[in-house]
């Protein structure tokens, strides 16, 4: 799951994100905070690259965005799952367990 | 939610938003820090470190929003536009009525543009369909494509068959390939060896290396490849088209290596063309190709190959790449003058040479005679069209105007609930453009079939002329530029109006009013009355232009011939190619003549060598005793060879002396009979009679009498000067052909069959090149200046019907919209002539305004006209006024109309509407 410089795969941190989002709209502060606590910390991730994996889905047309009020009542971007993005998610979720099943099973092989 | 995000930043603020989301960020990230334990400044070192490379993380993001934004648009752009476009068809829908009225008159107008565009499209712009047409250059008159002439005097327009060897063999590099290319008529070929029916097959005398100076391939076999001219009558080879490979041969490629035979010579058909290639000549198509090096297997009567003198062939080259035209064009005009110079039998034809014109043009567009003739007929039926696709846009325009007036009050709903006006306009625009593209599809359908109506009405019952008048990119390109401009003209106009709606106004009544005071002409409509104004205008510009071209007609169709043109059959045999020469020709005229002469239904017969419209002339040097030319020209004249009783035969009238008789005959002394254009020409007042003159170069005739002037070659052309020698006495040599001249009691047409059969009787080999009522050759020699008349008459019909129907339609609008005011006036005591004459005023007021413009208009633009006006001059004033006549008369009958009706308005209803 980790790269040799301890980052994070490829395509990961894009899964990571619409699964934070799938509660409903979040800024991107606290889509950091999510992976951050939903990973135990054990995944390093950048924050910047964060914004511009953010901006990119937006693009893609996965995310929707609005401007409204944090908790502290600041002016802040929100983000929200489109139904594309939904159904990318269901899709990546289920190629990933296949993908680690099939990679656990591997390892498991040839260590046992 | 999403829609106001984006319409909320533009695309300055991009930047800025990326910077309010980041730094909400650092914030929210700092401010944990802190509650960690951290002092301010060092959670935000911190918080930044976290982050990572900001500027760049910053600029991703504020390209890929921008790219974001910049899809959204494009879409959302589209999405607008089939929203208009699916309006727009709804509201064509709902007004089922209004739209076909427009997409039908959009439909003719665009249709006639069509049509008379692809006509000029075939005849005067396309290229041929060979490689590389531009380097093509032609030498001789391009018109000249099917002359065959002889003449003791250098020619340039024609080239003789030793010019064109001559030519060939220089070399002086400016023309890769030098073609020639002359006129084959008369190919009587048997495809079954001799048995059967003879086909007659379009033919042409080309040389061996035509095809491939042109570039054109083979379909099926091989085609000419240069050895053909090697050696004269050494070649029985032929190619033939697709076409007629098609219809004639099967389409069986056994047909190549057939035998068949041509003119009683066997020879082999050795190839077929590409269906595309129908030859080097606009509006002629050839069926069967043979070398030049056989003309005298194939004419043995009439062998040209070696007579200097006989012009009858045009030359194609193709320029060597690096020479310009005007090089080539200067070097073969150089050229030919030098080998004329050098086949120069004396001094005269050397100084004849050095002031003859050679012609040398750009041969992209091909040779054809068709073109020279039609093209002024064909420029102003295309303005003619024009000026009636602009009456048609003020028409459409007029009933989107009326429209529009409509729908001020949705126009105005649709404003105030914020619709921009530029999108309101796009609206609008989009409508008539819709319009116009359905009139475009409609109109190519129009002008496709147009174009060939108008070729069958150009043909005036001879066969149709065989051109290309295929919608191609530039006819198509023609019609949707067309459909353009149609909608900037009928759709800017009411859509501009519309956006100019007063909002406020509009909304708050339906703005009826009995104190409106202006009266009709004040009426809410000033663009409408201005287009009317206009079609008027454009409506006289076209009705003077038919009006002068009828009387012109009328005056060519009218004029004094000299002869009985409606009783006279002109009789064509070909008896010189089947061997008749002097004193057999004058005995086969003799006794043809006494056979035809007892047909019942023939009164007199007579004959001349080249008849009357039959196409052929003769002309000579001559001296006339006290006579001093200033010019060269002033010493030739034309002239013909006529049997006994030539003048009565035809019904020509004596001025003095005596006309040719049976008498003058060979061993009595030579005489001549001169037309009246001669004897004024020559004489002046004085009586020629009893003059001996010198006629050709060495032979004295004496004038023995005057005849009136006869219109033998054209009805349009002056009369010109001419002698008549006796055909049975023949001073000037054997005449070359013989015509009779058959005068009948009733309808000549009646008697062809007869005289066809008397004719083969006599000797069935003789070739028949024609039996044809004069009546019909002069009508066909003035075609194309019928075809003119009688389009242009159509169009300023459609033009007058249009503005009559515009001026009813902006009439009947004004009063619906005063019939409160005209209730009123009623009610007030105004009587029913009050009411009509307050209508008919306004019209006619917009009428004579219409008029005051047209009337100049039409006399500068009647110039135009001038070089096929016969009779009249192109400010006619009875043109002009029959023309205003008809226009004023549509006039009142169109607002007549309305008027009446508006007289009957009861002042209760009219009220009650209030």
């Amino acid at each position: 799951m980790l790269d040799p410089d301890g980052g994070l795969v490829r395509g990961t941190l894009d899964v990571l994100i619409l699964k934070a989002l799938s509660w409903g709209p979040r800024h991107g502060y606290a889509v950091a905070e999510w992976i951050r606590m939903a990973t135990d910390e054990q995944l390093l991730v950048e924050e910047g690259p964060l914004y511009t994996a953010l901006h990119r889905l937006e693009r893609k047309g996965w995310l929707s965005a609005e401007w409204g009020y944090s908790e502290n009542n600041r002016k802040a971007k929100y983000y929200q799952l489109s139904r594309s993005g939904r159904q990318q998610l269901r899709a990546e979720v289920s190629s990933w367990e296949r993908y680690a099943r099939a990679v656990t099973k591997a390892l498991a092989v040839a260590t046992g | 939610m999403r829609r106001v995000i984006r319409t909320g930043f533009g695309r300055g603020s991009i930047p800025r938003e990326v910077d309010d989301e980041l730094a909400f960020h650092l914030e929210m990230r700092a401010r944990q820090l802190i509650g960690a334990g951290l002092s301010p400044d060092e959670a935000r070192r911190e918080a930044l470190r976290q982050f990572g490379n900001l500027d760049e993380v910053r600029a991703s993001c504020v390209a890929m929003d921008r790219e974001r934004i910049r899809t959204m648009n494009r879409v959302s752009l589209l999405q607008d536009l089939r929203q208009d476009a699916v309006y727009a068809l709804r509201v064509l829908r709902r007004n089922l009525g209004v739209t076909t009225v427009v997409v039908a008159s959009l439909a003719l107008g665009i249709g006639a543009n069509t049509a008379i565009f692809s006509l000029i499209n075939a005849v005067l712009l396309r290229k041929l369909p060979v490689r590389a047409p531009d380097e093509l250059v032609v030498v001789g008159n391009p018109s000249w494509v099917n002359s065959m002439s002889y003449a003791t005097t250098p020619q340039g327009n024609a080239h003789s068959y030793r010019t064109y060897l001559a030519l060939r063999d220089r070399d002086d590099g400016l023309v890769r390939g030098l073609l020639a290319t002359g006129r084959a008529d008369r190919l009587l070929v048997h495809l079954d060896g001799g048995r059967g029916e003879p086909d007659r097959p379009r033919g042409r005398y080309v040389s061996g290396n035509y095809f491939h100076v042109l570039g054109v391939p083979a379909f099926l076999g091989r085609t000419f490849d240069g050895t053909e001219d090697e050696t004269t009558g050494g070649a029985p080879v032929a190619t033939v088209s697709h076409r007629y490979w098609t219809n004639r041969l099967g389409g069986d490629s056994a047909a190549v290596g057939r035998d068949v035979v041509i003119n009683g010579a066997r020879f082999t058909i050795i190839g077929v063309t590409p269906p595309w290639f129908t030859s080097e000549i606009v509006g002629q198509q050839i069926d069967m190709w043979v070398p030049i090096s056989m003309q005298g297997v194939l004419a043995p009567n009439r062998q040209v190959l070696d007579d200097p003198q006989a012009y009858w062939l045009l030359f194609m080259g193709r320029r060597t790449p690096g020479v310009t035209f005007e090089q080539a064009q200067a070097g073969l005009q150089g050229a030919i003058r030098q080998i004329l110079t050098e086949q120069a039998p004396n001094a005269v034809v050397v100084s004849d040479v050095a002031r003859l014109e050679v012609p040398v043009t750009p041969g992209a567009r091909g040779l054809s005679r068709v073109r020279t003739s039609y093209e002024a007929p064909l420029v102003i039926l295309m303005v003619g069209v024009g000026l009636l696709l602009v009456i048609i846009c003020a028409n459409v325009a007029n009933l989107l105007l009326a429209r529009a007036v409509a729908r001020t009050r949705e126009t105005s709903v649709r404003l105030a609930i914020g619709a921009s006006r530029a999108r309101l306009v796009r609206q609008m625009l989009t409508e008539s453009l819709l319009l116009a593209l359905l009139g475009a599809v409609a109109g190519l359908l129009v002008g496709r079939w147009g174009s060939r109506l108008l070729l069958a009405l150009a043909a005036d019952g001879s066969p149709v002329l065989p051109l290309d008048t295929r919608i191609d990119v530039v006819a198509l390109g023609f019609t949707m530029l067309l459909a353009m401009l149609a909608v900037v003209v009928f759709g800017l106009v009411p859509a501009l109006r519309a956006s100019r709606v007063d909002v406020a106004g509009a909304m708050r009544a339906s703005a009826k009013s009995l104190t409106g005071g202006a009266g009709l002409r004040g009426g809410r409509n000033p663009l409408g009355r201005a287009l009317i104004a206009g079609q008027v205008a454009l409506s006289m510009v076209l009705l003077v232009g038919a009006a002068l071209l009828v009387r012109s007609l009328r005056h060519v169709e009218g004029a004094d011939t000299g002869v009985d043109r409606e009783h006279l059959l002109v009789v064509d045999v070909d008896a010189y190619s089947r061997g008749y020469r002097d004193a057999r020709l004058a005995t086969l005229a003799q006794e043809l003549g006494d056979r035809l002469r007892r047909i019942p239904g023939v009164t007199e017969l007579s004959w001349s060598e080249n008849g009357i419209f039959s196409g052929t002339e003769s002309a000579s040097n001559l001296g006339v005793p006290g006579f001093t030319a200033r010019e060269e020209l002033d010493s030739i004249s034309y002239f013909d060879q006529v049997g006994p009783d030539f003048v009565r035969a035809i019904g020509g009238r004596l001025l003095r002396g005596r006309a040719i008789e049976a008498s003058d005959a060979p061993g009595s002394a030579p005489v001549v009979l001169v037309n009246e254009s001669f004897a004024r020409f020559y004489f002046g007042d004085g009586d020629p009679t009893g003059t001996t003159i010198r006629i050709s170069d060495s032979t004295l005739a004496q004038v023995v009498g005057v005849v009136a002037d006869i219109k033998d070659q054209s009805l349009t052309a002056a009369a010109r000067r001419r002698y008549y020698t006796a055909y049975m006495q023949r001073p000037l040599g054997s005449p070359g052909a013989l015509r009779f001249l058959v005068r009948t009691t009733g309808e000549p047409a009646r008697l062809v069959p007869d005289v066809r059969r008397t004719i083969l009787a006599h000797d069935a080999q003789l070739p028949i090149d024609g039996i044809d009522p004069l009546s019909t050759l002069m009508r066909q020699s003035i075609r194309e200046g019928r075809l003119l008349t009688r389009l242009a008459s159509g169009f300023g019909l459609v033009a007058l019907l249009l503005a009559a129907i515009g001026l009813y339609g902006v009439m009947s609008y004004a009063i619906t919209r005063r019939t409160g005011e005209i209730g009123l006036r009623v009610a007030l005591g105004a009587g029913r002539g009050n009411v009509i004459r307050l209508v008919l005023g306004d019209a006619l007021r917009l009428v004579f305004i219409g008029v005051a413009v047209g009337v100049p208009l039409a006399l500068a633009s009647t110039r135009l006209l001038r070089n096929q006006l016969y009779g009249v001059t192109a400010a006619d004033p009875v043109a002009m006024g029959v023309a205003l006549a008809v226009l004023l008369t549509s006039a009142i009958v169109a607002a007549l109309l309305p008027a009446v009706r508006a007289s009957r308005v009861a002042p209760v209803v009219a009220l009650r509407e209030e």
